[in-house]
């Protein structure tokens, strides 16, 4: 019977032990000539990306012999383990189409990607479809400080396309990218 | 008030062999008269301090107590982009002439810097403090510098009797190193020293 009383009061401080365990790790102080305490500090940080440093592009007068062509770079930041990220591109055409547009008249256009900084090619995207296994360079996630830009946004118009337009017609759409981290 | 019972004593100094009883008796006066004196002097000091409202107390001990501390939970940061802050108010006593204290700060990165870890990514912080309790900002602390001219309003070591609380510990996750920093987990631990003044 004792034996019974000393198992049940052992699995109870064995249980209090389990529970101060878990308990904050704050310390207080003591009375003296110095006083010390101490608490743990946690945060989390989750998965962010962000896209900045965009400028509007505009092809204007454009010989329609001659293939147009606007590089740009542009911030990305990531702050996952790796900077990893993948960009999805949507444009303002019909089921999202990379198309400018004047009433009923359209003209397409393409967009290519690449994550380096000053290039005047890279990938081609396609609307609605996620480039994948991209990496960012950013230390910051405006790029305010360590590299100014990380990636390159290229949009094209090709020879074919620009002679299809009505000339001293003004085209116009919206290039929407979405970058999330991968 | 405080009644204070003095005892006087004064004693002449005679010398057992080789004196007369006359100058036994002049000295056993004098001895008396100086006992009179002292306890004249003693009471008009004690007057005095009842009179300008002074009365003797007991001498501080010059000890120290920071108690009510707790642990710093940040939890999920979900904006980078402002500053996350973290206040609390904790008992902070000092029995000295003047209730100060001075307080020093102390982190878990290199050279006791206000940095949480995780894995090899680092997450700085800032750590203000305030002599009073509510508060959200406060002077900064630097790692390993006390922050001296501090004074309690606590009244026992514990706070358990007069105010609650005495003083704010303002921890600060600034957006500039948020949004700097890996994705992930990030712990560390803050040492506070209470020092008298």
């Amino acid at each position: 019977m004792d034996y019974a009383r000393y198992s049940r009061l052992s699995a109870l401080c064995v249980a209090s032990l389990i529970v101060s365990g878990t308990a904050g790790a704050a310390t207080q102080g003591s009375l003296g000539a110095t006083s010390t305490g101490s608490i743990s500090i946690g945060a989390s940080v989750p998965n962010r990306v962000q896209l900045s440093g965009l400028t509007d592009v505009s092809f204007a007068n454009q010989d329609p012999a001659t293939a147009a062509a606007s590089a740009q770079n542009v911030c990305v930041w990531s702050n996952t383990s790796t900077k990893g990220y993948n960009v999805t591109a949507t444009g303002s055409g019909t089921a999202n189409a990379f198309t400018l547009a004047n009433g009923a008249l359209t003209v397409p256009y393409s967009v290519e990607w690449a994550q380096t900084s000053g290039q005047a090619s890279g990938t081609a995207l396609t609307t609605g479809s996620a480039l994948t296994g991209l990496k960012s360079t950013a230390t910051n996630a405006l790029c305010a400080a360590g590299p100014s830009s990380t990636a390159s946004m290229i949009v094209k118009m090709s020879t074919a396309n620009l002679q299809s337009m009505q000339a001293a017609t003004t085209y116009t759409g919206t290039l929407t990218l979405v970058v999330a981290p991968e | 008030m405080l009644v204070v019972a003095i005892e006087t004593r004064a004693t002449a100094l005679l010398k057992e062999s080789g004196m007369g009883e006359r100058r036994a008796a002049l000295g056993a006066r004098a001895a008396n008269r100086l006992a009179r004196l002292t306890r004249s002097a003693l009471t008009f000091v004690v007057a005095a301090a009842a009179l300008f409202g002074v009365e003797p107390g007991l001498a501080a001990s010059n000890k120290v107590r920071i108690s009510n501390l707790a642990d710093v939970a940040f939890g999920t940061v979900a904006n980078l982009s402002v500053d996350a802050l973290q206040s609390q108010s904790v008992c902070v006593y000092a029995d000295t002439n003047t209730s100060g204290y001075n307080i020093t700060g102390i982190g878990t990165g290199p050279g006791g810097a206000f940095q949480l870890s995780s894995g090899a990514s680092s997450l700085s912080y800032d750590v203000m403090w305030s002599s009073s309790a509510g508060q959200s900002s406060g002077a900064q602390l630097a790692p390993n510098v006390p922050l001296t001219g501090q004074s309690s309003g606590a009244t026992q070591q514990a706070c358990n009797t007069g105010p609650a609380t005495s003083a704010s510990l303002i921890v600060v996750l600034r957006s500039v190193s948020l949004s700097s920093a890996a994705a992930g987990t990030y712990n560390g631990s803050l040492t506070l020293l209470i020092g008298p003044e």
